[in-house]
């Protein structure tokens, strides 16, 4: 890494306009192309902030700054366009957490990248909404939050309730949703409502170690730890009428389910055993990177593809999770209000992946490519009309759901043209941390952090309350911030805002 | 769209052509017979010719647009839209070699002489060959049957026996009609967040219907594959839980 005084290194960083700073070549070794970040004014503070004390002499450890690592992942061989920080940015194994970065499949050279894509293969979040209104959840909400927390098993070493053999988990990581949907987990209209459907079709169970297998047969249907949640919601406002009544959202007060939840313990696998074969490829490809965290195969090399297939399967784990949580939350639901889920009308909205790569075509310098877009703590976006989007969402643009923190507020937004053609068609996923886990735990006491959601009328089930801290809303960017700066950069556009009511969280 | 046809024929005045005023539309008329169409010989045009005593031409032009086997067409727009395109018609029939050059490259290869005027089209026939689709009495029936259904007219008959299966499939059927309303709040189509093309309206708004209609047939191909999942569903789903095996975590 280079290191230089904090005014040298501002030379090289530069404000295009109220939302965009470009990040010129020459900022860290080698860029093949510039980056760029998306920032609002307190936004651009925490960024600059970060930079600034990374430069103060004797700072050694820790993650590169945000705006290092985009530069980094621009000096990547075969990236295209920029690399690309979004609004939630913030520091990450190798990439960035709300980095994105293209790579074209059509040059040899270009790499894939497990860092690119995160431990947590396929992360993401489902939205499914319901006909019922504030007025008939708030009553029960502390019963329905009970019953959430029974039926969906969480934190860490959880185990879910659906019985699995290990054939069952094989075919489930070849087939995705269509899995859950032959044995009857979820509805047809679930499938068509999920991005990529539910399924990647290049997924390849055989490379997958039997490590990973062990460790993700009894973890279906569970919640897992960390950032994930599954919250109880209340629509709060409707900024784009005509795209949420598409949706199914109707009124203020109507109340939707936000499952956020990944491959667990599976996808971490997947990526552990990739990043030892991806060395052993770069000594052999003499691939040379700024950071070594960046580790990577050529596409076409054998580990690339093994690593794109397995990948694949884990992303078929993490749909095949969320799907399993549906069922599970609709049992609940009807359970509670002793009727059917049909009679709820809890159909999923949507289901974004936030963690994944993906083969998709776009316009490079006016001529159409067909690229590995890696998208880290970012989600697609795209734009109405688009093939790829479900037939519902064409005429407002793809669904983006993107959660909040525990306690604070979550936002669907839906792609726009503008977005296609800035940030291949990608945009913010959550609100990004602000400190790390390692600091919340010494500045917040898990006490208060509890107190604070009781007081704001948050029914709570936590199942390792001592961790709660890492999750506070004050370790976190605030998500309003993050979401109207996409909005105002044009490269997703605002239209719901839901605050939750009940929480359960690992 | 008039304007351009107008151009392309070498009119004189083609932005001048006010469609509100009826004499104008006379002298346009009767510029298109005398300089295109010549359907009828020099002296049998003269009432054409009356445009300063409209009643006389009115009765001309009712004549006029019988001969043309103008169909019923309503409006003023509407007929010399008509009229137009017959008018360039003859005139590409006159020498169709003219404009192979600007043919799209797919149609040359068979462009080059089978479709020149004149070659017999090969006989279509429906229901086991009893019926000729080409027979004059077949076209009036399809001409009769449009009109009554109000579908605007096409060239070709066939192309509107379509149109007439599809209105009749999607309004008059049993199954159309015992159909339930479609209840909800209906999404204005110009509200959308899709661009089309803000500054012309006149592509803005077939653009607009053109992609509300694939939409719909999209959204037909996908309700059936949705209801193959559910039959299929029908026989493999068994959704089973088992709570003894769930365990929270720490």
């Amino acid at each position: 890494m280079v290191v230089r005084p904090y005014n040298d290194e501002l030379k090289y960083l530069e404000k295009i306009n109220d939302h965009c700073w470009r990040i010129k070549k020459g900022f860290q070794p080698n860029m093949n192309v510039e980056g760029c970040f998306y920032v609002n004014e307190r936004l651009e503070r925490l960024m600059l902030e970060e930079l600034k004390n990374s430069c103060r002499p004797g700072a050694v450890g820790g993650f590169l700054p945000g705006v290092k690592q985009i530069a980094n992942v621009a000096a990547l061989p075969g990236i295209v366009g920029r690399s690309i920080g979004l609004p939630d940015i913030h520091s990450g194994y190798g990439f960035a957490i709300g980095n994105m970065a293209a790579f074209d499949m059509d040059n040899p050279l270009s790499v894939v990248s497990p860092g690119g894509v995160g431990f947590d293969i396929n992360c993401g979040v489902r939205l499914l909404r319901t006909n019922l209104y504030e007025r008939d959840v708030q009553p029960v909400k502390e019963q329905l939050a009970q019953s959430l927390f029974d039926h969906i098993p969480v934190g860490v070493g959880s185990k879910g309730i659906i019985p699995m053999n290990a054939r069952d988990l094989e075919e489930a990581l070849e087939m995705g949703m269509d899995w859950s949907l032959r044995e009857g987990y979820v509805w047809a209209e679930d499938k068509e409502h999920c991005e990529e459907y539910g399924r990647m079709l290049n997924a390849d169970p055989a490379k997958v170690s039997m490590r990973a297998k062990k460790r993700g047969l009894p973890q279906l249907g569970t919640l897992g730890a960390g950032n994930h949640y599954a919250e109880i919601q209340v629509v709060d406002e409707i900024y784009d009428k005509w795209s949420a009544s598409k949706m199914g959202i109707e009124e203020k007060g109507q109340v939707v389910v936000m499952i956020h939840s990944g491959s667990r313990g599976f996808g971490h696998q997947v990526a552990t055993d990739a990043l030892v074969q991806m060395e052993k490829a770069m000594k052999r490809d003499k691939i040379e990177t700024n950071d070594r965290q960046l580790a990577c195969a050529r596409i076409n090399s054998v580990e690339g593809q093994d690593y794109l297939k397995a990948m694949a399967a884990a992303a078929n784990f993490a749909w095949v999770n969320r799907s399993s949580m549906t069922f599970l939350t609709r049992q609940a639901f009807a359970k509670m209000f002793n009727t059917t889920p049909d009679d709820l009308d809890m159909h999923v909205i949507y289901d974004v992946s936030h963690n994944i790569a993906k083969v998709e075509n776009h316009m490079v310098d006016g001529k159409e490519k067909k690229l590995l877009v890696h998208r880290k703590g970012s989600t697609r976006a795209f734009p109405p009309h688009h093939p790829l989007i479900p037939v519902d969402y064409q005429l407002t643009g793809q669904p983006v759901l993107v959660g909040g923190t525990m306690g604070t507020c979550s936002y669907v937004l839906t792609g726009t043209e503008q977005g296609m053609h800035e940030t291949f068609g990608s945009t913010c996923h959550g609100a990004g941390r602000a400190l790390s886990r390692a600091k919340s735990r010494r500045n917040l006491d898990y006490k208060e952090v509890l107190e604070k959601l009781e007081q704001t009328g948050i029914a709570i089930r936590v199942a390792s309350p001592k961790l709660v801290m890492e999750e506070a809303p004050e370790s976190y960017k605030d998500v309003t911030d993050v979401v109207d700066t996409c909005h105002a950069a044009g490269i997703s556009r605002k239209c719901i805002k839901m605050r939750p009511i009940a929480v359960i969280k690992g | 769209m008039i304007k351009l046809k107008l151009e392309s024929l070498g009119h004189p005045t083609p932005s001048d052509v006010a469609l509100s005023n009826r004499k104008e539309f006379a002298s346009t008329i009767l510029w298109l017979e005398d300089q295109k169409i010549r359907l009828y010989t020099i002296e049998d045009r003269e009432k054409l010719r009356n445009i300063d005593n409209l009643n006389i031409w009115e009765e001309g032009y009712t004549k006029y647009c019988a001969d043309l086997n103008m169909p019923p067409l309503e409006s003023q727009c509407e007929q010399l839209t008509w009229i137009l395109g017959h008018a360039m018609r003859l005139e590409f029939l006159d020498d169709p070699g003219l404009y192979e050059s600007i043919n799209s490259k797919q149609s040359q290869p068979q462009g080059n002489n089978k479709q020149q005027p004149g070659v017999q089209q090969n006989v279509q026939t429906i229901f086991d060959g009893k019926i000729n689709v080409q027979e004059k009495e077949f076209i009036a029936g399809v001409r009769l049957l449009a009109s009554k259904l109000k579908i605007p007219h096409h060239p070709n008959h066939l192309v509107q026996l379509e149109a007439v299966a599809r209105v009749v499939h999607e309004r008059l059927s049993p199954a159309a009609k015992n159909r339930q309303p479609i209840v909800g709040t209906p999404f204005p189509f110009d509200k959308g967040n899709d661009v089309v093309s803000p500054n012309d309206p006149v592509l803005d708004y077939p653009m607009r219907v053109l992609r509300l209609l694939q939409i719909q047939s999209l959204r037909q191909l996908q309700t059936q594959i949705n209801e193959t999942i559910v039959s299929v569903q029908n026989l493999t789903a068994n959704p089973k839980t088992d709570t003894k095996l769930g365990k929270v975590g720490r």
